[in-house]
């Protein structure tokens, strides 16, 4: 309290230092009773010492500066002061009459009064961004650039800029042949069959080392199917096709589609419900009321079973054993057989003597037959090998035909509306030509199961 | 008997075959990997003959691969690059995770590659091999470089794509190898005849483009990835073969007068000089500049009999190529903006045409719809509201008509808003017998070089002409008598065919008036030859009478197809003038 008490009296010793505002008066201070604080720590200095009238001698200083630019004790009479002539009020008032009518035309240029009010109006500078005008270290910067000026004027390149240079062309072509991806728009190319430098290395070493590369099996080049790459569509598929090959077109596609609905037909038929065994109100009823009326029918069908299965037991018992006599017998008569039999086979070949002619024939007939059956493999062979392959689980589907219909051909080359699309066509043709398996795409299977969950927001609008 | 019982599935069919998820877990790799692998090194699944046997007495349908083909494999670079990629995905993944960007950086600085053409030499060992198998190449370029670029394959392979379709488009150009066009419903087929070997191609439409589902693009995507490194090295080699600079340079001559204040338009500095080689419209520069292609001739050998006929057809025929190569030459066309460029641009400078379009249109335009010296302009929309008195305005589809006949067909048929005649396929090539429909008969014709006015079997045509100019009624007359005339003999020889006993079975309408001697001739060769047929043996004789049977058969149905066709024909007459009352 004594150090703002001296601060005040301090003030008020400058000579001619004014107020703006009058200050709260020292009485009103005095008369207030002062509490009793232990003084012993620094808190309770920043708590109870009075500082309001330094603050308020600083803020009327500030107040000073803002508003006239400087301190009014400081400032000369005459920009303080003016001679009152009193004069000149008629005539100013006189003249302002028809400036209004004039302000108000010039309205638009005078500026708005939120903008003025926006405006700055203190009569203080903002004060200057030190450090804008400032470097640091600048002193040694400069040191650091006059040396390396010496240095440079008798040609002298600091280390580590030579190691920089040094470093640069290796690691420009490193990264260039790293960075080459095999897309490039911008890619070279050179000539592959060129004459091929020969390898000065040992080829056994090349081979055991793993830098020469393995041959290519000779079979490996051949084509897994007769067909060409680029099959072209038939006549009726251009443009403005000739009338009939146009029809050709059509029809073989009908046929295609006729074919399909055939065999959709079919299948159809074969899943249906057969008539006879649909039920009827006869049949559901006999089912209600089945068990309930006795049958005599089973009775009697019960004791004739029983008699079947004991003849069969009869049977299997009747079997004796036989006397010698009977073997004997069997015997004989089994060496008498075979006599015969091979009696009758020595005659049969000595018929065949005669039957040369015949026999001839009839191989001649099986050599021609088997031939037959050779040629017709071979063409079945053929025709299988411009055939799609089955290679996976799915087998080719062939793709629809592209036709346009006679009413959807366009009557010229602007108003043309392609059919089908290309890049199916070519992806059907590496699956026709088993260059590819035909597969299905991947269903996406969900790992975790969705949970829903109803918002709160959206609950309580419902 | 001693030793061990025999084991089953243990030796022939079963050892040779492996399936696809053995195969993958012996190569060490993921299944889209895999594929990958085995389509770069042109290794395809195989099926067994015993299914059975192989799949070890289940015969559950799998994926077969030959065990000695995945052996093979074990020795592919590439493989371990797989897994380095691998590696390196799970690392930047990792990274991004952390969000441990100077890692990220590091990782994508050193992100593993590979090179395919070392497996483009191994699978095509010479060039010709490359080149037969270039079809696929081009479809799949052509295809690729038409995709918009919104993320269903990488930008890059478009750009690639892109760039290596426009150098072959080039390089057509320059060799002038360009035989057939087709256009369909589909896209335009192309054929081109490179060092003696066919290759057909396919182009889409522009703006074409729907995307199907049921197309896996990682491996359509693989297939360009190789197919993209074959066709820059085909490329290479072609480029080469006709001395011209590779990568491709626009003449200098071309280059300055290209140049225009307007360049910054079109497209971005680094693309710009694509645009000006995709527009087509000037020639390429050459490593040795010669101002004139020395004319190749055959070797000329002493020749006899059979081999003297085959020597002159083969002559008749280069020369028949040779005037169809300058087919456009003089000829000054300008395209208006509604036809397709690229593809009609291509066309016509392939055959030594010179084409322009509207400098709005695309960049390269070399001169102006003003330009007085312009003999054709292409135009597809019912009427054009300033016409120039000394051009022809014609749609498009005659360029590609006249390419295919190989001859310049006459204008008339195909002036502005007229309706076309049929755009025949020219890959169609028909039999003797076969149905051949009056349009392709007059085409024929004119290559023979008679003249339209002499046309025998197109009797509706001619009537449509002269409907149209009825000036020429006093010719008509004559046409009329000539008419009758062939009705006749047309007439005699359907009589000769009922009765079954005409020998000659040839369908040769243009000779119908030979000469005298001629005809003596032939009247001989005919008598000869029915001399030789009673001494067939009767063996022989049956096949002969077979084979002529089944030949009559193919006539009797051309005749019917052709009867149809005339009553259709008269049908649309009729309308026709119906509706003109």
């Amino acid at each position: 309290m004594a150090a703002a008490r001296r601060l005040k009296r301090v003030a008020a010793s400058q000579p001619g230092f004014l107020t703006l505002k009058p200050s709260s008066e020292p009485a009103d201070l005095v008369g207030s009773r002062r509490k009793r604080v232990n003084k012993n720590k620094k808190k309770n200095w920043n708590k109870f010492s009075d500082i309001a009238d330094v603050e308020e001698f600083l803020e009327d200083v500030r107040h000073q500066e803002r508003t006239t630019g400087g301190l009014l004790s400081e400032k000369s009479d005459d920009t303080l002061f003016f001679v009152d002539l009193g004069q000149s009020e008629k005539p100013e008032q006189k003249a302002e009459e028809p400036d209004e009518g004039k302000k108000r035309k010039g309205k638009a240029s005078r500026p708005l009064r939120i903008d003025l009010i926006l405006q700055h109006d203190s009569h203080i500078p903002p004060p200057k961004d030190v450090l804008a005008y400032q470097q640091p270290n600048a002193k040694k910067l400069r040191r650091i650039a006059q040396k390396a000026e010496q240095l440079a004027a008798r040609g002298v390149v600091p280390r580590r800029q030579k190691r920089l240079l040094n470093r640069r062309p290796i690691d420009r072509t490193v990264n260039k042949a790293v960075t080459e991806a095999n897309n490039n728009p911008d890619r070279g190319y050179y000539n592959l069959w060129g004459q091929e430098s020969k390898d000065s290395a040992d080829p056994w070493y090349l081979q055991q080392t793993g830098k020469k590369l393995v041959k290519r099996p000779e079979k490996l080049n051949e084509k897994p199917s007769v067909l060409p790459a680029v099959e072209v569509i038939a006549p009726g598929g251009s443009y403005n096709p000739d009338f009939f090959s146009h029809q050709v077109l059509l029809q073989e596609a009908h046929n295609v589609e006729v074919k399909k609905k055939k065999q959709e037909d079919r299948l159809e038929k074969q899943l249906a419900v057969n008539k006879e065994d649909r039920a009827t109100e006869e049949t559901a009823l006999r089912e209600v009321v089945e068990g309930l009326i006795e049958e005599e029918d089973d009775e009697v069908g019960a004791p004739n079973s029983k008699e079947d299965d004991e003849a069969a037991v009869a049977a299997i018992a009747v079997t004796e054993k036989k006397t010698e006599r009977q073997r004997k017998k069997e015997k004989a008569e089994k060496i008498k057989e075979q006599q015969r039999l091979s009696s009758r086979r020595q005659n049969a070949q000595q018929q065949q003597l005669f039957q040369l002619r015949s026999i001839k024939t009839s191989i001649k007939q099986q050599e021609q037959k088997t031939k037959k059956k050779q040629v017709q493999r071979k063409a079945q062979q053929e025709a299988q090998k411009a055939q799609p392959r089955r290679l996976g689980k799915l087998k080719f589907q062939t793709p629809d035909l592209d036709i346009q219909l006679s009413d959807e051909l366009a009557g010229s080359l602007r108003q043309l509306k392609p059919e089908g699309s290309i890049l199916k066509d070519r992806f059907k043709s590496l699956q026709k030509r088993n260059l590819i398996e035909p597969r299905e795409r991947a269903k996406f299977k969900r790992r975790l199961k969705l949970k829903y969950v109803e918002k709160r927001a959206f609950k309580e609008i419902t | 008997m001693g030793g061990l019982p025999k084991k089953k599935f243990e030796r022939g069919s079963a050892t040779n075959y492996i399936t696809r998820n053995r195969a993958r877990k012996k190569l060490m790799l993921s299944l889209p990997d895999f594929r990958r692998l085995c389509i770069l090194k042109g290794i395809y699944p195989h099926e067994p003959k015993h299914k059975k046997k192989v799949n070890k007495g289940s015969t559950a349908p799998r994926t077969f691969y030959l065990l000695k083909d995945i052996r093979f494999l074990l020795h592919e670079p590439i493989v371990s690059k797989f897994r380095e990629y691998k590696i390196f995905v799970r690392k930047l993944k990792r990274a991004y995770g952390k969000t441990e960007w100077s890692d990220v950086e590091r990782l994508k600085d050193n992100k593993p590659t590979y090179k395919l053409d070392h497996i483009v030499k191994e699978r095509y060992p010479t060039f010709i091999d490359a080149l037969r198998d270039i079809d696929d190449a081009l479809c799949m370029c052509f295809l690729f470089s038409t995709f918009a670029r919104t993320g269903k394959c990488h930008v890059q392979t478009i750009q690639l794509c892109r760039r290596l379709t426009v150098e072959w488009m080039n390089y057509v150009v320059a060799s002038r190898a360009l035989r057939k066009v087709f256009l369909s419903i589909k896209g335009i087929y192309y054929q081109a005849e490179v060092m003696g070997q066919l290759i057909t191609w396919l182009v889409p439409y522009q703006f074409s483009h729907d995307h199907p589902t049921d197309v896996d693009y990682r491996v359509m995507a693989t297939f360009t990835e190789l197919y993209t490194t074959l066709l820059g090295f085909v490329n290479f080699r072609l480029y080469h073969s006709l001395n011209l600079v590779y990568p491709p340079k626009l003449d200098s001559k071309a280059e300055s007068e290209l140049k225009e204040e307007h360049e910054d338009d079109y497209a971005m500095n680094s693309e710009s000089y694509l645009e000006k080689l995709s527009a087509l419209s000037s020639s390429l520069a050459r490593v040795v500049s010669t101002d004139e292609e020395e004319e190749a001739k055959l070797d000329e050998f002493p020749a006899e009999g059979e081999d003297m006929e085959q020597m002159e057809a083969i002559e008749k025929e280069q020369k028949q190529l040779e005037t169809q190569k300058k087919l456009f030459e003089g000829l000054k066309f300008f395209l208006n903006r509604e036809v397709p460029r690229e593809s009609l641009a291509f066309t016509i400078r392939c055959f030594g045409g010179r084409v322009s379009w509207d400098k709005s249109v695309c960049i390269g335009s070399t001169y102006d719809m003003t330009d007085e010296t312009i003999t054709h302009q292409i135009v597809d929309r019912p009427n054009v509201d300033k016409q120039y008195i000394n051009r022809d305005y014609i749609q498009p589809q005659w360029v590609y008509d006249c390419v295919n006949a190989k001859i310049l067909l006459p204008v008339e048929d195909y002036f502005l808003g007229v309706t076309l005649p049929p755009h025949l396929s020219p890959f169609v090539e028909e039999k003797e017998g076969d149905y051949v429909p009056p349009e392709k008969l007059k085409i024929m014709a004119l290559q023979r070089g008679e003249k339209p006015a002499q046309e025998q079997w197109h009797d509706d045509d001619e009537d449509e002409e002269d409907e149209e100019d009825e000036d020429e009624e006093e010719e008509e007359d004559n046409d009329d008598d000539e008419e009758e005339a062939e009705e006749e003999n047309l007439k005699q020889m359907e009589e000769q065919r009922s009765q079954g006993k005409s020998l000659q079975v040839k369908v040769t309408p243009g000779k119908v008036k030979a000469d005298n001697p001629a005809r003596l001739k032939e009247e001989e060769m005919a008598e000869e030859k029915r001399l030789a047929i009673m001494m067939m043996k009767k063996k022989e004789k049956y096949l002969y009478d077979k084979i002529m049977f089944g030949k009559k058969r193919k006539i009797r149905e051309a005749n019917k197809l052709a009867a149809k066709r005339k009553a259709h024909d008269d049908a649309e007459k009729g309308k026709k003038k119906k509706a003109r009352k």
